[in-house]
């Protein structure tokens, strides 16, 4: 049964976070969605499907047969890149010719060979129309990540699954823990890598959930960490309140105060500031102070703005979805449920920053513009990734130019209503 | 063909209130960061004034590279008539 993940029409509902990747490789937990239904489906995916301007620099990045009809061979179980594995769905147990269904979303669909090879078409879109009708539906209660907050009101379940199921039974202290730290309460919830260093006075409280810490990533003195908790490789954790329900990628810095926030990955936030209940892309940089609300003051729930309208989240707690690339001056202030694009430049100027922040746009007291270009911005990028010897390479280059010439309207109707007399 | 008077009348309007210089003392010769005091924000502001005023997209470091009034007069023209405005 070969494996094929699909990313469909609901990425635009995951933006900023997914101008850069797939839907399916969204954090929520230790891993991305993408590794969660390869382990439960009992190996890798084979290939996937997403968006075709997305395809080159994935394929490039990853190795998979991306957007690949010949790929729709033998039997093929598709499952959407959006289903958070939560053990409310058992894909394993779906049986041939059979689909799960989602309020009119295909959730998932077990395909025999000559049932597809019936039905192939010239796209994926077209053969996944001319399935139905031809396969068993059932509708599930399946957990579709439909919105970009939805991972972060799902962190902490999944953190916890996500121990169970990758390091429960090989947990413990297993690289070096300097004698004046500690860990408070059940050392079987914590799992240290050969490989990372805990310095002194750091403790790592696991009484309310698990820890993970993972190679060669280190804690600096005066770090608390509290679980359930997952710093992934070449992390640094350099002092501060990690609080409950954090994620970090592999090469985050972190210090400060941070609460159930999810860094992808290569993203700082090394100094004082509060980080709470966001999303944050990669190659972000949160400059000193920075700080983002995640609570009302009026403790009602949070809006974002949503394909350009207002809506209600249901979230009490809700801070910022910010984009890849983008960078905060020291002393930035963040207005609940904020949604800051890619690849932005926001300078503090004394008031909050606005709740919508373009992509490729450059916040100036507190007005967007657009910086200092396509051309310097990408030299930005260019030399940040290199401070992590990291390439951009042409295939990001071009994903780039493409969300940037995608996204032109948006900031030019910013700028001028913004800037017209 | 651009208006050039009509372009140059805007441009030092709109130079004169993101510079806070009056208009008066803005003359073709003005340079932005030695006599009109745009340090690197201003002058990016500056730009986002001059595109919202003139409904146009110009080249972000081409646009940054003008110095004085006069040439970005004669920059602005140059993109209407690209434009068709």
């Amino acid at each position: 049964m070969k494996l094929v993940v699909l990313e469909d029409s609901k990425y635009e509902d995951l933006y900023p976070l997914t101008y850069m990747r797939p839907s399916f490789e969204l954090r929520c937990g230790a891993t991305s969605l993408l590794e969660k239904i390869s382990h439960a489906t009992g190996g890798d995916a084979a290939a996937c499907f997403v968006r075709d301007w997305l395809a080159p620099a994935y394929k490039e990045h990853t190795g998979m047969a991306v957007n690949d009809l010949g790929q729709l061979e033998g039997d093929v179980l598709f499952v959407n890149g959006r289903l958070l594995m939560d053990g409310k769905v058992d894909l394993a147990g779906l049986g041939p010719d059979q689909a799960l269904m989602s309020a009119g979303t295909l959730v998932a669909a077990n395909v025999r060979a000559a049932t597809l090879a019936s039905v192939k078409a010239d796209s994926i879109d077209a053969t996944l129309a001319a399935l139905t009708g031809k396969l068993a539906a059932q509708e599930a209660d399946a957990t579709l990540i439909d919105f970009p907050w939805l991972l972060i009101r799902h962190n902490a379940e999944m953190l916890e699954k996500d121990f169970d199921r990758l390091y429960a039974d090989r947990a413990g202290v297993h690289g070096e823990m300097h004698e004046q730290s500690c860990i408070l309460g059940d050392t079987g919830r914590v799992y240290i890598a050969p490989s990372a260093k805990i310095h002194p006075m750091v403790v790592l409280d696991a009484t309310e959930g698990s820890i993970v810490i993972e190679e060669e990533t280190k804690v600096f003195p005066h770090t608390r960490v509290e679980g359930p908790h997952y710093s992934g490789p070449t992390c640094q954790l350099v002092g501060g309140k990690i609080r409950e329900a954090c994620s970090f990628g592999p090469v985050c810095r972190v210090g400060g105060e941070v609460e159930c926030a999810i860094i992808h990955g290569y993203s700082n936030k090394y100094h004082d500031g509060f980080l709470g209940h966001s999303y944050v892309c990669e190659w972000v940089n949160l400059g000193a102070m920075t700080t983002n609300s995640d609570l009302k003051n009026d403790y009602t729930s949070v809006s974002v703005y949503l394909r350009g309208e207002l809506t209600d989240t249901g979230e009490q707690f809700l801070g910022s979805m910010i984009g890849d690339h983008t960078k905060t001056s020291i002393g930035t202030i963040l207005n609940t449920g904020s949604m800051i694009g890619m690849m932005s430049n926001l300078v503090f100027s004394g008031e909050l920053m606005p709740k919508t922040v373009p992509s490729f746009c450059w916040i100036l007291n507190g007005r967007p513009t657009r910086g200092s270009g396509l051309k310097a911005m990408l030299e930005t990028v260019r030399r940040s990734m290199g401070r992590r010897n990291v390439v951009m390479t042409d295939a990001d280059e071009a994903l780039i130019r493409h969300v940037n010439t995608m996204l032109k309207p948006e900031l030019r109707a910013a700028i001028r209503k913004a800037f017209k007399r | 063909m651009a208006d050039l008077q009509d372009v140059g009348a805007r441009v030092k309007r709109a130079t004169s209130e993101q510079l806070g210089v009056p208009v008066e003392q803005i003359n073709d010769d003005s340079r932005f960061a030695v006599e009109l005091g745009a340090d690197s924000i201003k002058s990016i502001e500056l730009v986002a004034a001059f595109e919202a005023e003139f409904d146009i997209e110009m080249e972000q470091d081409e646009a940054l590279e003008v110095k004085n009034v006069g040439d970005a007069v004669r920059f602005i023209a140059k993109h209407l008539d690209e434009q068709g405005s």
